[in-house]
């Protein structure tokens, strides 16, 4: 190496520095660490004391924890395809060309912005359910009309009639759909990507689908979605991280209530830390969660060869 | 461009330099020659600023004759912050925390043990009311003192019981006083109960005499009065499914069967927060509920018209104590036990003060910690924080002057025998989360109380014998 590219190469570690040692010391090693720590009793007082595969088993015969997890794929189950759906939904409606189409956009982005407490608690009297807006609309006549004619469905399948008013966040069969259709109103981001995704697919492609006889429809199936399949592939990753890192909103909400029917992975993880003091604890349920979307995202990669197609291809 | 360069440099060099030689740090201040004290506290607002009186006082009189200056820092989720910093070498001198973390951080080995200290000072058993001296010790030893503890008692709207006069004799009822038994209690509920009609017929409640859940914060701790032991301190056991602990969460259960688990939630559902305007409490909607001393407070703040009831709060000065307690539209008595033998029996929860692992002060912070609990600074925070005294000792002045009229029915349930304060165990706010989960899911009718307090009973037991185990494991007699 020459005295010049030594100089480069110092100038270059210099400029990186603040990175690199950014991610060595808060990312890095804390990861590091906390696998150590999941095979250890520890506390942050004491000294952590290595029990081996300890907090694995008893997270295995722990049921709060199975809970939380079954309460989290629930939600990712529910909230992960209506997240996608109806952000392509709006996506291929905001892509039209009609007067207002900028005002449009700015609309569906625009709760995107609103904080996150702010929104949980706009939430949290939207759902109530003696004086929030959902259930008052559900009892003006029309809605009244359409769930008695549901009801009277249910009643065919000898199933139980839907209730009025619901209790959203204080149901514990509704709490965890409700957090899931709550989920719904910060699509604006992902809409945003597709919309990006949408107007990169060549006109060209819709042009001659047409020549072809395509219908709207054909076109959609047949040119849009394997032209943006890349961006509906990045979109389906990010939401499976999310949805398994759920949070902030159902804490502030329901605090995972009512009887834990919405208590999420996450919290239990949070509340076994910070709570319950069981770092040791907590780290193992970490690397539990880590794997999880690991493998999650390796499915999801390995089917993307039958459904991603890229223009290079 | 080289220039712009270099000035740019040596300009930020020497705002740096000027803030090295210049800039804030500890020392600096009114406490300047002083030993200085860090003291971290959870309180922020009305309660914050009552707390810097007591510090302002401390740091004039005390602190300035034993060069000691108290630095208050008053933050949120303070038992993670200190917990964090104690683990970083850095705590503060003293924290305020809550007494469900008194085993917990003693057992984690989080705090320093105060027995000496508080021995050199005068403190002892004798000088404590027996509640919280007991709720301050873990394991034989002395942890945390007291700075504002409380009583849970019977709250009750003495206007709504009026309104219902005819109702209540009816039912056999005295609306002129508060029930006495838990058979009354339920009793008293049921005539208090108003509801509303609703097109095809369906009754929406319009207000309820009682809800065990409003506000719910005392709902693990309901077996007390039912005369159940939570914990069996010389076994080691947890005692939650004990059949008394069954019995309370089959009382619990029956308020939701008698008006609908539905209705009952969707009638909470319209409830606003505790500490608002809006508090079923303050607006009529709840005639009765399980409240702290501090609630006086709230209502003066809240609802001011509830403490002026008959007339004008000037009129009050001077007035012998029943004649001030008719001023007032609610009124406080002991919340009635199941079995009549068991006379006063009340939660009395406590907010703490204690030494972090490592503080650098232990000395000073403890004379900061026993100031706070010299007989008429702790009467004097407890009266603006609108509680009861923690002493056995209490002046006639502070029970005469206190904001709350009610403060002798505090006095007397936190002196009682009956009363009852945190269990000693060292994974304790688990156990309260799994309680609170196992009264949700009896009065939400998804399991049945028997069942709800077995499993919960099985799960934590299995947790505290982990973490026994694991405890013995670090002290190296016992391997995994």
């Amino acid at each position: 190496m020459t005295r010049a590219e030594r100089y480069r190469l110092a100038n270059g570690l210099a400029f990186l520095s603040p990175w690199l040692v950014g991610f060595v010391v808060f990312l890095l090693v804390p990861v590091v660490l906390s696998f150590y720590y999941s095979f250890c009793d520890y506390s942050l007082l004491q000294a952590p004391a290595f029990i081996g595969g300890g907090n694995y088993r008893e997270l295995a015969a722990d049921p709060v924890f199975w809970k939380s997890l079954t309460n989290t794929l629930v939600y990712a189950a529910m909230a992960l395809p209506a997240g996608l759906l109806v952000s392509l939904g709006l996506a291929l409606l905001l892509n039209q060309r009609v007067p207002g189409q900028s005002v449009y956009r700015t609309i569906i982005f625009l709760p995107s912005l609103v904080p996150t407490v702010a929104s949980a608690m706009l939430w949290l009297w939207l759902f109530n359910a003696k004086l929030g807006l959902i259930n008052t609309l559900l009892e003006t006549a029309p809605f009244r009309a359409a769930i008695g004619g549901l009801n009277g469905l249910l009643g065919l399948l000898r199933l139980p009639p839907l209730q009025t008013p619901i209790g959203w966040l204080t149901d514990p069969t509704w709490a965890l759909p409700a957090l899931a259709l709550m989920s719904l109103w910060g699509v604006g981001h992902t809409v945003v990507i597709y919309l990006a995704g949408l107007q990169d697919v060549p006109r060209e492609l819709y042009e001659s689908a047409e020549l072809d006889g395509a219908g709207a429809w054909r076109r959609l199936r047949n040119v849009t979605i394997p032209m943006i399949s890349p961006v509906i592939f990045f979109n389906l990753i990010m939401a499976i991280i999310g949805t398994l890192q759920v949070f902030a909103v159902p804490y502030i909400m329901t605090g995972g209530g009512p009887a834990r029917a919405t208590y999420f992975f996450t919290m239990y993880l949070y509340d076994n830390a910070f709570t319950y003091l069981k770092m040791g604890y907590a780290s193992a349920m970490a690397w539990i969660q880590l794997l999880l979307v690991l493998a999650l995202t390796a499915v999801a990669f390995w089917s993307s060869k039958r459904w991603v197609h890229y223009q290079s291809k | 461009m080289r220039i712009v360069r270099a000035l740019v440099l040596a300009a930020l060099a020497a705002v740096a330099g000027y803030l090295l030689l210049f800039g804030g740090r500890t020392g600096a201040g009114p406490g300047r020659g002083r030993v200085v004290v860090r003291y971290w506290e959870k309180w922020t607002g009305k309660e914050a600023e009552q707390m810097m009186q007591i510090v302002d006082d401390f740091n004039n009189t005390v602190g300035k004759e034993k060069g000691i200056y108290v630095q208050y820092l008053s933050m949120s989720n303070v038992n993670q912050k200190t917990l964090v910093a104690t683990a970083a070498g850095v705590p503060p001198d003293v924290a305020g925390l809550w007494d469900t973390q008194v085993a917990q951080f003693a057992a984690i080995d989080a705090v320093e043990p105060l027995d000496d200290l508080a021995a050199r000072h005068g403190i002892t058993a004798d000088y404590y009311k027996p509640v919280y001296w007991e709720g301050c010790r873990y394991d034989g030893r002395l942890w945390a003192l007291v700075s504002t503890p409380a009583a849970v008692a019977l709250h009750y709207n003495k206007r709504l019981f009026l309104e219902r006069a005819k109702e209540l004799r009816a039912a056999g009822l005295d609306p002129d006083r508060p029930p006495r038994t838990l058979d009354e209690l339920d009793r008293y509920a049921t005539a208090l109960d108003t509801f509303t009609e609703l097109p095809g017929g369906k009754k929406q409640i319009a207000r309820s005499g009682y809800l065990p859940m409003e506000p719910g914060w005392y709902l693990a701790y309901t077996g007390y009065w039912f005369g159940a032991d939570l914990y069996d301190e010389k076994t080691g056991r947890l005692k939650l499914d004990d059949p008394k602990m069954v019995r309370a969460f089959e009382w619990v259960k029956n308020y939701s069967v008698r008006l609908g688990k539905d209705s009952m939630t969707e009638f909470r559902s319209g409830f606003g927060q505790f500490a608002s305007s809006q508090n079923p409490f303050l607006v009529g909607t709840v005639a009765m509920e399980q409240q702290g001393p501090w609630m006086a407070n709230y209502i003066e703040n809240l609802k001011p018209s509830m403490n002026r009831w008959r007339f004008p709060k000037e009129k009050e000065k001077g007035l012998p104590l029943a004649s001030r307690q008719a001023n007032y539209e609610w009124g406080a008595a002991p919340f009635p036990a199941a079995d009549p033998a068991l006379g006063d029996v009340t939660v009395a929860p406590f907010d703490t003060l204690m030494i972090p692992k490592g503080a650098r002060h232990k000395e000073e912070a403890f004379e900061f910690i026993a100031y706070v609990n010299r007989q008429d600074v702790s009467e004097k925070l407890n009266a603006l924080h609108c509680k009861n005294s923690p002493l056995r000792k209490v002046s006639d002045a502070f029970l005469r002057s206190h904001p709350n009229p009610y403060i002798a029915v505090f006095e007397r349930l936190a002196t009682s025998p009956n009363a009852r304060g945190v269990p000693p165990v060292p994974i304790w706010p688990e156990v309260a989360d799994e309680l609170g989960v196992a009264a949700q899911r009896v009065y939400l009718l998804e399991a049945e109380p028997a069942q709800a307090l077995a499993d919960a009973q099985k799960r934590l037991q299995e947790k505290l014998d982990e973490f026994r185990k694991r405890q013995r494991i670090r002290a190296g007699g016992e391997r995994e």
